[in-house]
């Protein structure tokens, strides 16, 4: 394996004034399971590695007023077993348990599940469907951006060099209470997402009052389909509306063919996906 | 390159050591403490034959750098045995015949013990599911849930 100095700061600002100096060289790790691989194979080689475990305060998930703040160093294990999140966003849970397995989840981090930014990304799918909000820092600034807004393609996000996720928000809501996730992998365990679709909903004597619809590995980043949110809201729910939905969600996913399915595959699962969360919450 | 100084514990014994910043867990435990029960199998955290337990959770030591671990406490499967006396996963897995090869067998039985501390009454496709990160390649499955089943509460065997 390559070659790289490792610093492990014990604070956020610590952190930041190593990316503020550093800038390319250094590449941030927390639970290694993408980094490592990635530089064993040198597609990564960083000079310095930061690793940001140590860090107390991005760990934990909490409250505030009616904002549910994950911290980017919780790990896909600490979502499941969280009662919070099986209150507020249990979308969540469900994606966390479909992640990877058990053994990666317990280093797997939340916030480096975003900034991989993988097509595929389990919880970035979700995330959307909470219209999860990220809070970016560097040593100069403090920002925040919708995670619809946070992608750029694969593996890319606006995150600067200097600047690293602090905090991933969605607020306490009904529709964030009911959502439904569901993913296509080849298998159960390790499986790399085919497609995957999750929906979070709120119903009014059977009218869609809201709908947000996100879908995984059918574009260059994870989705939202704005389209068919538009189509289904105000309306009210029939078979031939799910249908109609359906047919509209394979025409806005923009796939391609890849190892695991051709694109024509994708866009016709994306449909069917969509119908069968869809119906699981409704 | 410079090394690190780490300290933790591992199997319930005080290690101080210095490591290069590039050094993987599961090296130091195989080429520096001879602890051989840890298995190296993909390297890319598919498999689970390097599964050990930081801090009583199963993690993979092929994705975890060594400078990671200062301060933590460590289990490996040489940990979980009383000298001569077998830990009942241990004995569970032998008398099921849950090990042909045994190279994956550590690792499974890490796994196996959190899944109990965890959830002491698993069903079968709770097993099956926590399971999943540990891969068998003899195809022994069967008797690792059957191993794994009469060590939870309610199973024939002593409780962990």
């Amino acid at each position: 394996m390559n070659q790289f100095k490792y610093i492990s700061p014990k604070t956020k600002e610590e952190a930041l004034k190593i990316l503020k100096e550093e800038r390319v060289n250094a590449c941030i790790v927390a639970g290694s399971t993408n980094i490592l691989p990635d530089i064993k194979v040198k597609k990564l080689s960083p000079k310095i590695l930061v690793d940001i475990n140590a860090i107390e305060e991005l760990r934990g998930i909490d409250k505030k007023k009616d904002k549910i703040c994950i911290s980017p160093l919780t790990t896909i294990a600490e979502l499941i077993h969280s009662e919070l999140i099986l209150k507020e966003g249990k979308i969540l849970i469900q994606a966390a348990q479909e992640f990877a397995d058990p053994l990666v989840r317990n280093n797997a981090t939340i916030g480096g599940n975003l900034v991989t930014a993988s097509p595929a990304a389990d919880m970035a799918v979700p995330l959307l469907t909470l219209d999860a909000l990220i809070k970016i820092e560097s040593v100069k600034d403090k920002r925040e951006v919708k995670l619809q807004d946070f992608f750029l393609g694969p593996g890319k996000t606006v995150l600067q060099d200097d600047e690293m996720i602090v905090g991933i928000e969605f607020e306490q809501s009904d529709i964030n209470k009911n959502g439904y996730f569901i993913k296509l992998g080849q298998r159960k365990a390790m499986a790399i997402s085919i497609a995957s679709v999750a929906i979070n909903l709120k119903v009014r004597q059977n009218k869609i009052i809201r709908i947000r619809i996100a879908a995984g590995s059918v574009a260059p980043m994870p989705i939202r389909l704005t389209v068919v949110e538009e189509f289904l809201e105000n309306k009210e729910i029939s078979n031939k509306l799910v249908e109609e939905a359906a047919s509209k969600v394979s025409e806005e996913v923009n796939p391609i063919s890849d190892i695991r399915a051709s694109a024509e595959y994708r866009r016709y699962i994306s449909g069917i996906l969509f119908k069968r969360a869809f119906n699981k919450l409704t | 390159m410079k090394k690190v100084e780490i300290e933790f514990t591992i199997n319930g014994k005080k290690t101080k050591l210095f490591v290069k910043s590039n050094t993987l867990l599961i090296n130091v435990i195989r080429n520096e403490l001879y602890l051989t029960g840890d298995k190296y199998g993909c390297g890319i955290g598919e498999c689970g034959a390097c599964t050990v337990l930081i801090n009583g959770e199963p993690v993979l030591s092929c994705l975890t750098l060594a400078a990671d671990v200062d301060g933590k406490e460590i289990t490996t499967i040489e940990g979980l045995a009383e000298g001569d006396k077998l830990h009942p996963m241990q004995k569970a897995f032998l008398e099921n015949a849950a090990v042909q090869c045994g190279f994956c067998t550590p690792g499974m039985i890490l796994t196996a013990t959190a899944l109990l501390k965890e959830n002491p009454n698993p069903t079968e496709d709770e097993i099956k599911d926590y399971m999943r990160g540990n891969i068998c390649r003899c195809t022994g499955y069967i008797q690792i849930v059957k191993a794994i089943e009469s060590c939870a509460e309610g199973g024939k065997s002593e409780p962990i």
